[in-house]
């Protein structure tokens, strides 16, 4: 409970992806969302919140999952 | 035959009795037989100047309209009768005039009798002596006697004004000649001075015949500045004398950048006298900048270097060589331990561009990674990246000067009377001169009531709803056809357009079907929007209402989609313009300091970038971006981050969700301060590096129209050492060589290494006076308009910018909405502006609410009212007021003990986490007892100024101060 930085990676990823969903494309959105992620968060961000999807990622949003995913596998 | 002079070669320091003349016509006239060539409108007086033929003036000056009521200027001109006033005659082509012969020499000893007779002629202890247009006058008319003697009625035993902190006012020096009044009005814009009575009984009077202190007087200084004898006059002079030289420098405050004149007497600074060759403030400027630089010399500022080993330690005094290698060994020891991403640091917006590159410099190559980030993020970070998306470059388009050219200006979430008062001023001319005015914010700030000013709209949009008010505004403008579709189709990318406009154009986001979210009568909105796109120059400046929200990126957009929609970008009188807070926040995101972009916004992972940076700095640099401030925050709670260097920012009162920030910084191991003051932040550090003050160092600060101003020393640093010094030194004590010798040592390295600035460089700023970036091959002198035939992105970006609901919403248990804000008097964090007179103004923090609010709660003036949110809780006084709208209230936070910080939330902005200061819901009601918080802070703060007590006892002390690390 004590991961002060999973909780607020977590809530910034699906900010993240709440602000780019309406381009009617979910690839497309999904694309975006991993992008920016890659642009601008630290190794360490982008590490513990692919651990975290690995590990089921349930409080994440489809579209934060799949950015995710992308990102992990472009990484 | 004496030629037409350049405006950019004229001499600053002299005044030429009527302002510029902008025409582009130019005539001829002749002068005591000299030809000079003028621009048409400008004065007899002020052509006579420009060929140095100085005719005798009391009521003109070049910064205010002539008025003509001296007439100590009298010329003849050949063909005319009468002895007309140079000052308010316009030169013709052809004319004759002769200024000086036996008629209008004993003319103007006549008048020059009458004003002396009414005078006291304690000249020699009088404080405007050496420095007096009412001596210079009688000097240069010859006067030699006074027959009237001072036996009639006279003025001479008028009551003095010491009301205001910094200027006192001597009735009985005046001569009347409404230099004050005018200049109150027409340069500053607040009109709090009039003429009282008529002919002989005629005197200055501030408001309703009241003290200074207690009239609309902001005390901005141009009536001082103005005055011409010491009957308005600055008390610092009164005390000390007249200065004996003085050093152009720019203002550490506000990021309008004004440029002053700072008058010494040796290396005391006098007073500060804006600058008329300044070009962001031609020689106006506001109460901070002219008066509040005391702090400067403050008995708090911390000179010695001082160490600990826990925050629980008192402080220890010790050599500067002590100090670094105590810093470096703690911070390599935390790397060895904790891996090289362990430790980072913060740049800060107060300090030099050359001081934040070096710092991010160290971080990024002594360090090793690029956890480095700034003050900006919790302020402009969203405009960075909202404009960088659309219109391709991190910065506002303009210069201050082009809002002249607007004729309809929106101001969305700014204060610029309170926050760049300088612009603030400017902006007002140009509204009396007719501009219409939209104001998009949810409480009444100065401007919409502002003297000759009529506000076409106050738009009083809810706290958070900015993204559906500017969508509803875009929708206006494309259902209503208002669009500029040539400049669409010739400036901005198709397919971007043709989605954001099947976007926007949707229904939804109608102004009637947005009105429940905003509050915004839909007419009233669709009004503005009019407005706005029908005006031949809109302009549109924002502040921090709009980037601290967690839709600030968006919002941005949002203000850009909307210029390009309207063709209102590209040219003088429109474009999108940040008004920054502090003063170099612009050259602090230009500079590098954001984690994921090295200097002039070049991304890490750019590996063409990387390798020239890694050949100039020679070491390898981290392809990836570092943490921002609240992500270290985090990883510092995780126990991944442990170490800090962190060069005047204080992060503990400026950072939202203080009770997180504070067990942050506790947890650290290292924290490395380096500050002019102990701030709150160093008060949880184990390494002090004492800062200096702008007055103290050499440099350039970047204002909000990208323009790089120089900032010159003009008295030693307190500590020995200037910040980049400090910097080096502990770069040098952690094994990374750096061997500046000046700051232009510096920038010559920034210009090599950043394409916006290769053609800066310290000798052209001399020569320049100032420049704005780009400034490189195709703009070898600048760029005062951006975007004006390309976006550095080739083409305008239109971006969707779908509204998404705050989490931050009122509910049952916190019903109101918090917002923050500044206020004139003071300076963000106050650290500076604290320790000065300004505390007269604003000695505490408030909080405003709505009368209905208060009536809700049995609430009244002056009542201890507790202000909880999710994220905690504390204690101000209210402040009933109607400027705000029910259900919203609001507060500054310039003083740590209010804690305002402990209240607002850790929710961010979406793209930078810029923090949402503007929305926080909480609850109020009336206490009797500071908070838990307040009462913990104030135990801290008496324990820690213990601390530092301890270490100021040890003295004396040897010369051990003597500089390292050179
Ligand atoms: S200090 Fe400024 S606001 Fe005050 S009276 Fe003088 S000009 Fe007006
Ligand atoms: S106070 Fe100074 S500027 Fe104002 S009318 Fe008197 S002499 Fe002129
Ligand atoms: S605070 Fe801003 S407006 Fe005031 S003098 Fe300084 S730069 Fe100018
Ligand atoms: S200076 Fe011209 S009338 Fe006073």
């Amino acid at each position: 409970m004590a991961n002060h930085q999973l909780t607020s990676l977590i809530r910034m990823a699906n900010q993240i992806a709440a602000n780019n969903t309406h381009i009617g494309d979910e690839n497309a959105e999904a694309e975006m969302v991993a992008n920016h992620l890659s642009k601008f968060w630290a190794r360490s961000m982008k590490a513990q919140i692919s651990e975290y999807l690995n590990q089921g990622g349930d409080e994440l949003t489809p579209i934060a999952r799949k950015a995710i995913g992308l990102m992990s596998s472009a990484g | 035959m004496l030629q037409y002079f350049n405006p950019k070669q004229q001499d600053f320091d002299k005044d030429y009795g009527t302002p510029a003349s902008v025409s582009e016509n130019l005539i001829t006239l002749e002068i005591d037989g000299v030809s000079i060539t003028v621009p048409e409108g400008t004065s007899v007086m002020r052509a006579a100047a420009l060929a140095d033929i100085n005719i005798p003036k009391l009521c003109a000056s070049d910064n205010l309209e002539a008025f003509g009521s001296c007439r100590i200027c009298a010329v003849e001109i050949e063909g005319r009768r009468g002895t007309p006033a140079s000052c308010t005659t316009p030169a013709e082509a052809g004319m004759k005039v002769t200024t000086q012969n036996p008629r209008l020499g004993k003319l103007r000893r006549n008048i020059m009798e009458l004003y002396i007779s009414d005078h006291p002629l304690d000249c020699l202890t009088c404080p405007a002596n050496g420095n007096c247009e009412l001596q210079d006058v009688a000097g240069e008319v010859g006067l030699r006697e006074v027959r009237y003697g001072f036996s009639g009625d006279n003025h001479l035993q008028a009551e003095k004004d010491h009301s205001n902190p910094y200027f006192s006012f001597d009735p009985s020096k005046c001569i009347v000649c409404s230099r004050c009044v005018r200049a109150c009005g027409e340069v500053q814009g607040t009109f709090a001075l009039t003429i009282d009575g008529r002919g002989f009984d005629s005197k200055v009077s501030p408001g309703q015949n009241q003290p200074f202190l207690d009239s609309e007087c902001v005390s901005c200084g141009a009536c001082v500045q103005a005055c011409p004898t010491s009957t308005l006059m600055e008390k610092s002079v009164i005390e000390a004398g007249q200065p004996e030289h003085s050093v152009v420098t720019t203002c550490a405050y506000c990021g309008v950048g004004c440029q002053f004149k700072a008058e010494m007497k040796g290396s005391e600074v006098i007073r500060m006298v804006p600058y008329k060759g300044g070009q962001a403030n031609h020689g106006h400027s506001c109460v901070k900048g002219r008066f509040a630089f005391g702090y400067a010399t403050h008995e708090d500022r911390i000179t010695k270097p001082m160490i600990r080993d826990s925050i629980d330690q008192p402080w220890r005094e010790v050599s500067w060589d002590e100090a670094l290698s105590f810093a470096a060994t703690k911070l390599r020891g935390i790397q060895e331990k904790y891996g090289r991403e362990s430790i980072g640091g913060i740049t800060s917006s107060r300090c030099t561009n050359e001081e934040t590159y070096l710092v991010q410099k160290l971080i990024r190559a002594a360090f090793g990674n690029n956890n480095t980030d700034t003050c900006a993020r919790v302020c402009h970070s969203p405009t960075g990246y909202g404009l960088k998306t659309t219109l391709g470059e991190s910065a506002g388009t303009q210069t201050f000067d082009s809002v002249m050219q607007a004729d309809a200006v929106m101001v969305i979430g700014a204060n610029p009377t309170d926050a760049h008062p300088v612009f603030g001023s400017l902006l007002k001319k140009r509204l009396r001169q007719g501009a219409k005015l939209i104001v998009a914010d949810p409480r009444r700030i100065d401007l919409v009531k502002s003297p000759h000013v009529q506000t076409q709209h106050h738009l009083t949009l809810r706290p958070g709803s900015n993204v559906a008010f500017i969508n509803a505004m875009a929708h206006v403008i494309m259902s209503e056809g208002l669009e500029d579709k040539a400049f669409i189709a010739e400036r901005c990318d198709t397919e971007a357009f043709n989605a954001w406009r099947n976007f926007i154009s949707e229904e939804r986001h109608s102004p009637e079907n947005t009105e429940s979210i905003t509050g915004i009568p839909a007419a009233e909105l669709r009004s503005a929007a009019r407005i706005y796109a029908n005006a031949k120059n809109g302009a549109i400046y924002y502040g921090l209402g709009v980037t601290e929200h967690s839709q600030g990126s968006s919002m941005v957009m949002g203000i850009a989609n909307l210029a390009l929609a309207t063709g209102n970008i590209g040219r003088e009188g429109v474009g999108v313009n940040p008004l920054r807070g502090q003063n170099n926040v612009q050259g602090s995101c230009d500079m590098g300091s954001f984690p994921h972009e090295l200097p002039g916004y070049q991304h890490v992972a750019d590996d063409a970038v990387r390798a020239r940076f890694e050949s100039a700095w020679g070491v390898t640099l981290d392809n990836e971006p570092g943490l921002r401030i609240p992500n270290m925050f985090d990883a510092a709670l995780d126990g991944t981050y442990k170490g800090m260097y962190c060069q005047g920012e204080d992060i503990a009162q400026s950072d939202p969700n203080t009770n997180h920030v504070q067990a942050a910084l506790r947890s650290l191991e290292c924290l490395v301060v380096q500050d002019i003051f102990l701030n709150e932040t160093a008060k949880y550090a184990h390494v002090f590096l004492p800062g200096s003050s702008f007055l103290e160092k050499d440099g350039t600060f970047t204002n909000a129209e990208r323009r790089i101003n120089r900032v010159r020393k003009v008295m030693p640093p307190l500590a020995g050492l200037q910040d980049w010094e400090v910097t080096q030194a502990l770069s040098n004590a952690l094994g990374y060589p750096m061997n500046y010798n000046h700051p232009s040592e510096i920038m010559d390295e920034i210009a090599q290494l950043t394409p916006t600035f290769t053609h800066v460089s310290y000798e052209r700023l001399e020569k320049l006076g100032s420049i704005q970036w780009p400034c490189n091959e195709m703009a070898p002198d600048g760029t005062p308009t951006m975007h004006e035939e390309s976006f550095p992105i080739g083409k305008g970006h239109f971006a969707i910018t779908e509204y998404v609901a705050t989490e931050e919403r009122s509910t049952r248990k916190y019903p109101l909405l918090l917002t923050t804000g500044r206020i004139l008097s003071q300076y963000n964090v106050g650290a500076q502006t604290r320790r000065t007179d300004n505390q007269i103004w604003h000695d505490d923090d408030v909080l405003e609410l709505h009368p209905q609010d208060a009536e809700d709660r049995g609430i009244n003036n002056g009542d201890w009212v507790g202000i909880a949110s999710r994220a905690g809780e504390t204690v101000m006084r209210a402040k009933i007021s109607e400027r705000m709208q029910p259900g919203v209230v609001y507060t500054t936070f310039h003083h740590p003990h209010s804690g305002a910080n402990v209240v607002t939330t850790d929710n961010s902005d979406w793209a930078t986490n810029c923090p949402e200061y503007k929305v926080t819901a909480v609850q109020a009601v009336k206490v009797t007892e500071p908070s838990d918080w307040q009462q913990r802070y104030r135990d801290f703060n008496q324990q820690q100024l213990g601390h530092l007590n301890k270490a100021r006892l040890n003295e004396p002390r040897s010369e051990e101060s003597a500089i390292a690390g050179k």
